[in-house]
């Protein structure tokens, strides 16, 4: 019977991860030129420009602030956390779709990571280091910022440890190293292979001190496939510990709004939904670019389209959560939070919000939409402003407006917290050139193994 | 094939020690029901309901994720899930006594509340504060409360009928465009199963403390149901997979990736459990912080304690272990051990609700929970053997798995390959 229906291979073929007919050679070449041989692509420094301005833009506004002080921003009570943090919260969530790539996705044995694991680490690290920088000049006095590390005194001055802001503290920086061994662990058997090519002395002498004497023996392969898997590990709980520590520093607090128990979950997938979209962001025109289309395939940009969606379900259902139990607690606060967010004096944000987040990824559901680069790059950019304005709902609309109407003020970011935003995007951009211009920014080792595997596999995985 | 024709004498054997259970539950619990009364009949067997109705919801959910990932070990216990969901139509009938007797004994939001339920004077100030718009009904409003049971158990039915006679269907023709159809009825599917069991939640166990509200609640459910439903799974296919048709396909992998999961869902549970409690006691707020001090008493006390150590360090620290997850017996006893404790976690979040701090709780009020457990479960799984037996236990004509296992049209494809799977 089932002989004279089509098979399900004709219905639905399989989308192969990797295109174009590769061999370890051509593979090997492909990603390599783009470091030691091709001339780069204009556009390249196109960008670098207005990146660098950006870094500018930053230090010029870190100056400001440290000459001047906190007050050059709009942060004044009742709004004490105003861009600085939102900001904080954007930048360390994108993060976490680089991890969540490179750990869980290896733990799952998902093989589509393999093109983007590499990339998505590095805009991992360079968006918590401007995460990073958020709480420490938030302080106020920088130059003491080491205050919160608890270390034996002459002071007897220990960091408030039920405070969840002493837990980011931990978190931040747990979560900071061990991205940055997983990713350069990643890198070791790359850099040998670009000290084996590279043509310039100096460049060779670089590589060889960053591939750490890797010569591919079977012992250094065994050692290295341990390590990795041990990092992936450790970083797997990082992809939820982090956010979830940031989310506590809102919700063990009684603000209305900010005290929710669906905080942990929904901030984690918040964090993956922004993450994936600046991944997106990032890749769609890398493959453009660097002409990358064999190997960072519509398969993966589909995919990773459809991660997407279901964080922003989640992310979704959290908003209506929200709304929903304000008006079911009964609770005066609650449901004066619920009125003041939709329709007070912030109810552009909420409103935006809920537009960005909740209504424009659901065109994800169309594969059709999903196989359109163009209107996925839209969709992330609308998502990762949508991200911002949700951070900024949280802690603005919700601060503007607590307990004591006589303390009630409204809040806006001023030019300094512009620039200072600007700045660590340019920063970011910055990071992320320098890094595809001097480092392989695709696994290509890993490649080779997804090559081989298929081999074996045929068409089926 | 894959074809069978005679009963799996285990699972028969599994249905007969079911129904007695099942009738010894229902006697022990009428029996002790006379004594207690009939306020204590309903609170056990709200208790019982939530349990059971939640595994059969639980298959659902995994099927559909099932439908959505297709994993090679997927197809191994899609028959089961697609049993425990056909179970719905049992536990719809199940919630018609709650429905239309039960509630005045359980909800002290209902008008004419039967038994002294603590908090009474809260909640009808809470009900009168909870005016729906446009309806302008209460949202604690015993017929309202009727309809929205309707509805929920209209779309999971709903959904399971669709996707049982999509598989039945599949199995028959051979139709291969079925599976694009499985993947779109789950995708929605998930969505609007994850919705309306957080509105069944909240409206079955958060009313039953109506001054309380928590976010997370629904996600506590469907995280515990998924959970249950591996445990079961394991359990079902230790039983069939010695058999015709699992025993020429089934691998040690495949139990070792339902172990890993169960491992990830026991870390899930944890953490939505832990940030609930964590947020809840740091806000120490009076109307949240009460519900937590409810199970903080005697009985209870002792119940919270077990849960930490039995439902999360114990089974995360034994389930770490590869060789656990590879043995069949090892996790075979994992999987007993989480379902009694998805028992002691059901119970802990509704008993409470009638016995605050533990208070009137005894031993006869014990055995009625227990019995109420039983006497339900062995009809449930009475009825799950049944469904269970009625379709061939693996999917016949299923591309996605038939691929995967190189059998049927792919076996000669799949022979070069076989070595080089992982």
């Amino acid at each position: 019977m089932a002989d004279i229906t089509r098979r399900l291979n004709d219905i639905d073929p399989p989308v192969p991860l990797l295109e174009g007919g590769h061999d370890y050679e051509t593979l090997t070449d492909r990603i390599s030129e783009i470091v030691d041989t091709k001339p780069h692509p204009k556009l390249w420094l196109i960008l670098f420009l207005p990146a660098s301005l950006g870094v500018m833009l930053l230090l010029i506004a870190l100056t400001k602030l440290f000459v001047v002080g906190v007050g050059i921003w709009g942060i004044r009570i009742p709004v004490g956390w105003g861009w600085d943090i939102i900001n904080f919260v954007w930048w360390i969530g994108i993060g976490h779709a680089g991890t969540l790539i490179s750990a869980i996705l290896l733990l799952f044995m998902q093989d589509w990571r393999t093109s983007i694991n590499r990339f998505a680490e590095a805009m991992t690290l360079f968006a918590v280091m401007c995460a990073g920088m958020y709480p420490i000049i938030h302080m106020g006095r920088p130059w003491v910022a080491y205050f919160i590390l608890p270390y034996p005194n002459s002071m007897a001055l220990w960091p408030q440890f039920r405070s969840p802001l002493a837990w980011d503290v931990f978190a931040i920086s747990t979560y900071f190293s061990v991205s940055l061994l997983f990713w350069y662990t990643g890198l070791v058997p790359d850099f040998a292979t670009m000290r084996d090519r590279a043509k310039n002395k100096f460049a060779r002498y670089v590589f060889a001190i960053a591939s750490l004497g890797w010569r591919g023996s079977a012992r250094h392969w065994s050692r290295y496939e341990m390590a990795y898997l041990l990092l992936a590990g450790l970083s797997t709980p990082l992809v939820v510990s982090v956010h979830s520590i940031i989310s506590f520093d809102f919700a063990v607090g009684i603000i209305p709004g900010w005290h929710t128990t669906i905080f942990p979950p929904y901030f984690v997938a918040g964090a993956v939904y922004a993450g994936f979209a600046m991944v997106l962001i990032l890749a769609i025109p890398i493959r453009h670019l660097y002409n990358l289309k064999d190997i960072i395939t519509m398969k993966h940009i589909d995919l990773m389209a459809i991660v997407m969606l279901v964080t922003g379900l989640v992310v979704f259902y959290g908003y209506i959560m929200e709304a929903f139990f304000a008006w079911y607690s009964n609770s005066f606060w609650e449901r004066a939070m619920l009125v003041h967010r939709s329709m007070g004096y912030y109810a552009w944000s909420y409103w935006a919000l809920i537009f960005c987040n909740g209504l424009v990824p659901q065109f994800l559901w169309f594969k059709k939409v999903r196989q359109s680069t163009f209107w996925l790059f839209v969709i992330s950019i609308i998502v990762s402003i949508g991200m911002w304005l949700e951070r900024y709902v949280i802690i603005v609309t919700s601060l503007a407006r607590d307990f004591l109407p006589t303390a009630w003020g409204n809040y806006h970011g001023t030019k300094w917290d512009v620039m200072t935003f600007i700045g660590t995007i340019g920063f970011f951009t910055f990071m992320f050139l320098l890094f595809v211009r001097f480092i392989p920014m695709i696994s290509s080792f890993e490649l080779k193994m997804l090559l081989e595997k298929n081999k074996h596999k045929g068409q089926a995985h | 094939m894959l074809q069978h024709t005679e009963q799996n004498p285990r699972l028969l054997a599994l249905q007969r020690k079911a129904l007695i259970v099942g009738v010894a539950g229902i006697a022990v619990l009428l029996g002790t029901s006379l004594m207690a009364g009939i306020d204590n009949f309903f609170q056990s067997y709200l208790y019982a309901f939530i349990f059971w109705n939640g595994l059969a919801l639980g298959c659902l959910s995994a099927l559909m994720l099932h439908h959505m990932v297709a994993g090679r070990w997927g197809f191994m216990i899609q028959r089961i899930l697609e049993a425990g969901a056909r179970n719905l139509l049992f536990t719809a009938v199940l919630i018609l006594p709650i429905l239309f007797v039960g509630m005045k004994y359980l909800y002290p939001w209902v008008p004419e509340p039967f038994a002294e339920l603590h908090g009474i004077a809260a909640a009808k100030h809470k009900a009168e504060g909870l005016m729906v718009p446009v309806l302008n009904i209460s949202w604690y409003n015993q017929w309202f409360f009727m309809v929205r049971a309707a509805i929920y158990f209209a779309v999971w039915i709903f959904l399971m009928l669709r996707l049982t006679g999509l598989s039945h269907k599949l199995d028959q023709t051979g139709d291969q465009t079925i599976i694009g159809r499985f993947r779109t009825t789950s995708a929605q599917g998930l969505v609007m199963y994850v919705i309306t069991m957080t509105f069944a939640a909240c409206d079955w166990g958060m009313s039953l403390e109506p001054e309380w509200f928590s976010t997370i609640y629904g996600p506590l459910y469907i995280v515990g149901q998924g959970l249950g439903t591996l445990a079961l799974s394991v359990i079902i296919l230790n039983k069939i997979a010695d058999d015709k048709p699992h025993a020429p396909v089934i691998k040690t992998d495949y139990f070792h990736h339902i172990g890993s999961l169960m491992t990830g869902f026991v870390v899930l549970w944890t953490y939505i459990q832990f940030s609930q409690f964590l947020i809840t006691y740091s806000g120490n707020l009076p109307e949240e912080i009460p519900w937590y001090i409810h199970r903080q008493g005697n009985f209870f006390a002792i119940i919270s304690v077990l849960l930490m150590i039995f439902h999360f360090f114990l089974p995360l620290f034994i389930l770490l272990q590869r060789r656990v997850k590879r043995a069949r017996r090892g996790l075979l006893l994992m999987a007993k051990w989480i379902l009694i404790a998805r028992f002691t976690d059901v119970f802990w979040i509704i008993v409470p609700a009638f016995h605050p701090n533990g208070e009137g709780y005894g031993p006869v009020a014990f055995i009625m929970s227990v019995a109420a457990l039983a006497g339900v479960g062995g009809f449930w799984v009475f009825m799950f053997v049944r469904n269970l037996n009625k379709y061939p236990l693996l999917p016949l004509n299923d591309d996605r798995m038939n691929e995967s296992l190189g059998i049927g049209p792919f076996a000669a494809h799949h022979q070069e390959a076989a070595e080089h799977v992982v």
